[in-house]
């Protein structure tokens, strides 16, 4: 289709109506639940795209990325407390710290079966909530921390409105996006790719695999740790159970992912997308019956896994594939008639 | 010197129901090649049944094992029959995401029925102990152990004795040599991990007379049974057990030293040390 | 003038260094679990040589190429590169200095099409853009440019064997390890990937060590063969001798005729 010069084919068509899409919430009532709902699905795609990162493009799965984010959220949030270190000082902080985490617990596991890796993330995000809970000299302990509220301003990454949160939130989902896209495009694709299908094969093609898992692995823990800044300055409170929990984090953002489509760079907002809205309305609605959400969440996941485990986007592919099969049939079909 | 033999002592005594209930992981890996997340979940199971027994049967909990193991045996199996089954041949990330569900879903399903409240038995010997050379035992420790020890044998017995033990024995050591010696796979797969998750509830039953019970439980065990089978050697039947000796002992002797609540941190330390030293685990030699 | 001068100068700095062959390998053996998959086995390869390693079944000759390329640790023994050192090395490094090898039952990365397959390997001399010419030029020499987007897992089995070679010519080794990459191929087929290798020996200066179950193609593709039985280096010589060894001929259990001669009868 033709306008004024410019074409516009499918893909721009959704891209343009993304970017609309994304402006949105700008107009909503900041002080609104729904504009909190939007900013938290997009928080999560944030999470669930670094999660990618590692899971979908290095096919390592973490099982325990609640530890990265929690390190994130506690390392900047304690800088700011403690030192009055600038939060967005204190991101990139937590993103070391969570970066060099990886690479502590990488070391070991990256020569042994995927399955490690899964056991002792799992068994990293449980421990660092031990510890938070029980060093309260240094993590305020299992009450959790209080970001006091101070002056508003840019530098203490405290703002009057909630649509500033908004923006800062679409800001890091565009950063650890940007960052997966680069990854999963260019020479360095191909070579994670490779190193997905046949590990063995790449390392003889010349791949250094355990680098490269390192490497990505590691960007996924920093971006992790920069989503637990951003939550914690968004939320102004967080205890070590629920940053660091293994349903509520470590899990959700994995299973994100695996619903929108694992190492796909839509995946985690299509995901986001169901999951969080679905899980506030089980919240809301069903509040007094304990255990309900997760529930609800466990059934999706493994429903997920059984029917879809490549995610929606490779189902509507699919889907597509097989209408467009179909039409080339009828049309062969017409042409053999004549 | 006495407080530290009474501390060997209590280790043994707990390693071995250690050693029982992740003998089931251990045996589902090696057979299945798939690691159960939610194989502590069952543990939880267990107790919860053999609580249910005791509380509208009156059946002591250690009585009580036959009746848990068959419930927890056949749930298993129809889990296996229904999940499991469909991503045996499925990529790694859908068997750990699946088993992840599954422990979520047990967990928040129990909480559903039962609530959130701490269950507990009464039981006459719940506080009595034995005193031999100044050491103490406790007699609920003992009859858990002693229970241990008798399950452990049942299940040798089966795997060595019986045809269907030996045909597990050949499913996990060569798949396709099973299947031309007339094993039917796939029934071997169901009732490996039926018999691997009633052993781990069998495992939680015996110690409900020293325990309570709530739906969390199961994830307090969760590191502990990892670090067992890591010890011994993801699949090593005979190494979990083991491992589970090494574990009891570890975290009674260092609860000598360290607040209780520390104990799985070290268990932590433990566990990727054998990772990044010594991964086939403690039994078999570099 | 001019290469009488380079010649000269070769034979100066060969009689300064001692003459280096591409590929020494000096007594390794490998173990599993006390079995002896490999045991003392040494032999040289020089600069555009194609040595063949023929051998029964459970000789050790896949054990043999991975233990070469690093897939495989060694117990004892070693192995020297272009004079340097690189058993030991990962498989990556070992390919960065020029040797890979094949799979003998395609490892190729699925869910991507020929040409990317290629192109990854490419990459570890090649910036994105002339991996992807150089790949194009490889696939063209070897007959696969019409399949060049078509997914690996959709190809025959012949189109695999030949993308595992275009895969591992790619990364432009010096020295490449073929294993079984004709196994599946019918004999005029057969011909034509000898005519290729012979080819690329000439035009890109590789050497090859071989492993195939064929004989016409060892006996038409390589200069010298390598007879491994039960791990052990049994004997070393052209074909013509290696035909006419006695040892070799008992090793497969038979008459020459059924050993070197056999696709002639048949």
């Amino acid at each position: 289709m033709k306008f004024k010069g410019v074409t516009l084919n499918a893909r721009t068509a959704v891209y343009l109506c993304l970017a609309v899409a994304f402006l949105i919430p700008l107009g909503m009532d900041p002080d609104g639940y729904l504009l909190r709902i939007v900013s938290m699905v997009v928080l999560f795609a944030a999470m669930a795209q670094a999660w990618n990162i590692v899971g979908g493009l290095a096919n390592q799965l973490s099982l325990g990325h609640a530890a990265f984010f929690g390190l994130g959220a506690y390392t900047s949030t304690l800088l700011f407390i403690r030192q009055g270190i600038s939060p967005w000082a204190g991101m990139l902080a937590g993103g070391v710290v969570a970066a060099v985490a990886m690479l502590l617990l990488s070391i070991p596991l990256f020569r042994l079966r995927g399955h490690y890796f899964a056991l002792a993330t799992l068994a990293f995000a449980e421990v660092l909530k031990i510890i938070a809970i029980h060093f309260a000299d240094l993590t305020e302990g299992p009450t959790g921390i209080t970001i006091p509220y101070g002056e508003p301003s840019f530098a203490n990454f405290q703002f009057e409105s909630n649509t500033s949160y908004y923006v800062v939130i679409v800001a890091l989902f565009a950063v650890v996006s940007l960052i997966f896209w680069k990854l999963s495009t260019g020479a360095m694709g191909f070579r994670l790719r490779a190193i997905r299908e046949n590990e063995q094969a790449a390392e003889v093609s010349g791949i250094d695999t355990y680098r490269i898992k390192l490497g990505t692995s590691m960007v996924s823990a920093f971006t992790m740790g920069m989503c637990g800044t951003v939550y914690a300055q968004f939320t102004y409170f967080f205890d070590p159970e629920s940053i660091f929990s293994m349903t509520g984090i470590s899990v959700r953002v994995a299973l994100i992912c695996i619903i929108g489509g694992m190492g796909r760079l839509w995946g985690p907002l299509i995901g986001a997308c169901i999951l969080i809205p679905l899980d506030e309305i089980a919240v809301n609605t069903m509040s007094d019956v304990a255990g309900l959400g997760p529930f609800v969440t466990s059934v999706i996941l493994i429903a997920a896994i059984i029917y879809e485990p490549r995610g929606l986007i490779s189902a509507w592919e699919r889907l597509r594939r097989r209408a467009q099969k179909k039409h080339a049939a009828q049309s062969g079909q017409a042409a053999g008639a004549v | 010197m006495l407080a530290f033999i009474q501390s060997l002592l209590d280790g043994i005594l707990l390693g071995g129901i250690y050693g029982v209930i992740s003998i089931g992981l251990s045996l589902v890996f090696g057979v299945l090649g798939i690691v159960n997340f939610a194989q502590a979940q069952f543990m939880m199971l267990g107790m919860y049944a053999a609580w249910f027994a005791w509380d509208s049967l009156g059946l002591d909990p250690i009585l009580g094992v036959p009746l848990t193991g068959a419930v927890i045996f056949i749930i298993g199996y129809a889990i296996e029959k229904l999940l499991l089954q469909p991503v045996l041949k499925a990529p790694p990330v859908a068997q750990i995401f699946l088993t992840v569900g599954l422990m979520i879903l047990l967990e928040n399903a129990v909480l559903l029925i039962f609530g959130s409240s701490f269950k507990s038995v009464v039981v006459s010997y719940q506080q009595s102990g034995l005193k031999i050379f100044g050491l103490f035992i406790s007699v609920p420790y003992l009859f858990a152990f002693s229970a241990a020890v008798i399950v452990c044998i049942a299940l040798w017995l089966f795997l060595s004795k019986t045809w269907f033990g030996r045909a597990i024995r050949a499913t996990a050591q060569d798949e396709n040599a099973a299947v031309l010696c007339g094993v039917n796979v796939k029934q071997v797969y169901a009732l490996t991990f039926a018999v691997g998750v009633a052993l781990t509830a069998i495992g939680g039953a015996v110690i409900l007379p020293y325990m309570t019970v709530s739906p969390t439980v199961g994830g307090q065990f969760a590191i502990l049974m990892f670090t067992v089978v890591v010890l011994g050697g993801l699949g090593n039947v005979a190494g979990a057990l083991v491992g589970g000796l090494v574990v009891g002992v570890i975290q009674s002797l260092s609860a000598m030293v360290l607040p209780v609540q520390l104990q799985n941190l070290i268990l932590f330390m433990v566990f990727i040390g054998i990772l990044a030293f010594k991964p086939e685990g403690l039994l078999k030699e570099a | 003038m001019k290469t009488d001068l380079s010649k000269e100068l070769i034979g100066i700095t060969g009689e300064f260094k001692g003459h280096v062959p591409l590929l020494e390998v000096s007594g390794i053996s490998v173990t599993f679990g006390g079995l002896h998959a490999l045991s003392d086995v040494s032999f040289t390869v020089e600069p555009n040589e194609i040595i063949g390693i023929i051998g029964p079944n459970g000789a050790g000759k896949t054990t043999l190429f991975n233990s070469l390329v690093g897939l495989q640790k060694l117990s004892s023994g070693h192995v020297n590169f272009d004079g340097k050192r690189i058993s030991g090395h990962k498989p990556h490094s070992i390919a960065a200095a020029g040797m890979t090898k094949t799979f003998q039952n395609s490892a190729l990365f699925p869910g991507m099409s020929v040409l990317d397959n290629v192109i990854t390997a490419a990459l570890l001399r090649n910036p994105l853009k002339t991996a992807r010419q150089e790949s194009e030029k490889v696939l063209k020499k070897l007959g696969l440019y019409e399949v060049k987007d078509t997914d690996v897992a959709d190809l025959t089995f012949p189109q695999k064997a030949l993308t595992e070679l275009a895969r591992g010519l790619a990364s432009g080794p010096r020295l490449l390890l073929l294993d079984e990459v004709m196994a599946a191929l019918s004999p005029s087929e057969m011909d034509d990937v000898i005519g290729v290798i012979k080819e690329i020996r000439k035009s890109m200066s590789v050497s090859f060590l071989v492993v195939e179950h064929h004989m016409r193609a060892i006996m038409a593709l390589c200069d010298r063969l390598i007879v491994l039985n039960f791990g052990k280096k049994l004997a070393e010589g052209t074909p013509q001798e290696i035909a006419k060894n006695p040892q070799v001929v008992e090793a497969y259990l038979g008459s020459s005729a059924s050993v070197l001669g056999g696709e002639h009868a048949a």
